[in-house]
This record gives C-alpha cells, structure tokens and sequence, in this order.
C-alpha cells in the first residue's frame, strides 16, 4: 500500500494529511517519509549503456548514476549525456570527469559544475554540445570518434556515420600538436599525452583506421617505443622522442598539405 | 622565478601563435561551415594563452615595453612560418599582410600590450 501527500505548513509543525478512510496505516504505526521525486526516478532509472568498456569498479558505476541523477533533475529536454575520459580507465588515476552533455539548448554550466563537484566532490569537466555540431565533429574531427569510443551513456547513442575528411580542419587540429617540438621542456606529462595523442588520432584518421583510445594508445607506444605511463610521468627521452616526433609530424602535416593542394586544383 | 617566467612567456606565445595562424587560415577558407569550426580553435588555443598570460606579471597591465616588442617579434616569426611553409606547399589565398594587425590586436586582448 503506497499514499501520496503533500507536506502542508502547520503552526508549530508541518504535516501530511492521509484519507481517514484507508486501507492500512492503522493509527499508531510508523512510515517512512519519501520525496515522491526520488521514488519515481528510481522507478524510471535505467541502466546507463556501455560502449567498449570491459569493466569499470562498482564505486564509479554508483558516482556515474549519480551524475546522471543530477544532470537529470536539473537539466529538461537533453538528449543524451555521455561520460567519457580517463575515468573510464582502470584504477583511480583521473583528474576529474568528462561529461558530454548533448543537448540544443543554453545551459548553466558554472551551476552544474558547482552541484556535480559539491555532492560527489569531483571536478567534472563539462561539454555542452547540440546535436548538429556533434554529427558535424564526427564527420570530420579524429577526436570525437576518439571520445566516443570508449563511454558509458544514460541512452543509447546511435551514429553511423562514415568520416569525411576535411584536409583544412586536419591541419588545424595537427597545428596544436606542434607546441611539442618547441615547449618540450615546459609541458607537463599529461599535456605531451594529449598532444601525442591529437597527432596520432590523425595519422590514424588519415589512414582510415579505426579511432579509438586503445588503438591510439597502441600506436603510440608502436610509433614510439614507450609505454604510456612513461609519457604521463614525463620520462621521456627528449632526444629520441623528438627525432621520431617531428618525423611523424611531418610526414602528417605533408599529407595533408599534399591533400589540400589537391583539392584546390 | 624568472625562468618561470621565461617558461610561462613561452607558452603563451606558442599558444597565441596558434591562435594568430587559426585566424588568418579562416581568413583564407571563406566557407561559413569551416569558418564556425575555425572560430572554435581560435578559441581553443586563445583560451590556453589566456590561461597563461594570466600568470604572468604583472596580471593587471600591460607588460615592460622591452618585453612586449620581445614578445611580439617571436609571434609574428612563429605565424609567418607557419605560413609560409603552408603557401610553399601549395595553400592558397594565405595573406601575409594581415599577420601584424591580428598580432597587436590579440596582444592587447591579452593585455601584453595597451
């Protein structure tokens, strides 16, 4: 037996009102109050789906439904909401969690990086983007294939879409890259990571492979001959390292040019 | 804490060169579709060159005269290369006229210079 009521404002206390003519709640008896919108949400929650996740630790899986639970309150008419990023990944080495939010409209995103950090007490770096620009970047940007390959999604995500390659927006993409050959000494671990990984994702991109973080990774540590960690943790060779990194940047960046050389003909 | 400094200067100016070349690179496109997607990496790369900018001192005005011609004499090196390897490789409509005003005004966006 379930009733629903409404808190009303009393003098000295407030109170629910229930029907005198009732089946159950004999007088006397203790309940449990509940918000009637918790009830309904755990009645409506699904199971978010998985996209190439082998496994992923239960206390990620309760922190990721409580993301949803939150974005879901806050947030009407989105059309899907998407964790991707290292904290995915095995083990506990994340900085904060990124959370691609689709939806077509403005939104808030100072306050909903405010709720998310103080009820779960993790930065969550938010994306906010409208379905149109999210087909638009899978068409032509190695790194939106990269970010959904490896996620966890409260709906299922349905894009069959086959890349169309855009030689003038590969060589901005690549062109962030080369902060490497120059900065080598000044950037951290995880920002040489991020751009070995940008300029791999579009070799790969180029060769029509397949994008996705383990394979990236796989080429890198190919390419390379070093492990990722090693990269993260700043460890790398600078000598070697650059050698082989401005080959392969170069020999990216001449293939594009060739391309868009060939498209303005 | 000068050669913090020195790092933090040159970090801005890889980023700010990037974000020198994405504009005039969308200067050359013409086509809306790409250029939407060219005033997001502008953005991008500006941002980050905010971000270190803002760790420079002094944060609130502009920088020494001595290092703002510095600065200024290394960004449009980097952007001129960058172009003109593109032009030598067969890019078209790259104008090279344009890199010095695009330079001063990101320089006062930054507020390097006044």
């Amino acid at each position: 037996m379930e009733l629903v009521g409404k808190i009303s404002k009393g003098s000295k206390m407030d109170q629910i009102y229930i029907p005198k003519n009732r089946y159950g709640f004999p007088i006397g008896n203790y309940v449990i109050i509940t918000p009637l919108t918790r009830e309904l949400e755990s009645k409506n929650k699904r199971k978010p789906y998985f996209y190439n996740i082998q496994s992923i630790e239960p206390i990620k899986l309760n922190i990721i439904n409580e993301i949803f639970s939150i974005l879901n309150q806050k947030i009407r008419g989105y059309e899907n909401i998407i964790i991707t990023g290292s904290f995915l990944d095995k083990g506990f080495y994340f900085n904060d969690i990124d959370i691609l939010i689709i939806c077509n409209e403005e939104l808030n995103l100072e306050n909903l990086k405010f709720l998310i950090d103080n009820q779960i007490g993790i930065k969550p770096h938010i994306i906010l983007i409208n379905n149109q620009s999210l087909i638009q970047g899978l068409l032509t940007d190695p790194l939106y294939h990269s970010m959904l390959s490896k996620c966890i999604s409260k709906k299922r995500i349905i894009y069959n879409i086959k890349p169309k390659i855009n030689y003038k927006l590969l060589d901005l993409q690549l062109l962030k890259s080369k902060i490497v050959i120059k900065n080598f000494d000044i950037l951290s671990g995880n920002e040489k990571y991020y751009y070995i990984q940008n300029l791999v994702a579009i070799w790969l991109f180029l060769k029509s492979k397949k994008i996705t973080k383990e394979e990236i990774n796989r080429k890198i540590k190919e390419l390379f001959k070093v492990d990722i960690d090693s990269i993260k943790n700043n460890l790398l060779d600078k000598k070697m390292f650059l050698k082989k990194y401005k080959e392969i940047y170069n020999k990216t960046f001449n293939e594009i040019m060739r391309n868009i050389k060939n498209d303005t003909k | 804490m000068t050669q913090n400094r020195n790092k933090l200067i040159n970090l801005f100016i890889g980023n700010i060169s990037n974000a020198v070349v994405h504009k005039i690179l969308e200067e050359a496109i013409g086509v809306e579709e790409i250029k939407n997607k060219y005033y997001k990496e502008i953005k991008t790369s500006f941002d980050i060159a905010k971000y270190y900018r803002d760790k420079i001192n002094p944060i609130n005005q502009s920088l020494p005269k001595r290092d703002i011609l510095e600065i200024k004499r290394r960004i449009t090196n980097n952007v001129q290369n960058e172009l003109i390897l593109r032009i030598s490789k067969g890019y078209k409509n790259i104008s090279l006229n344009l890199v010095e005003g695009i330079v001063d005004e990101f320089l006062k966006k930054t507020r390097v210079s006044e």
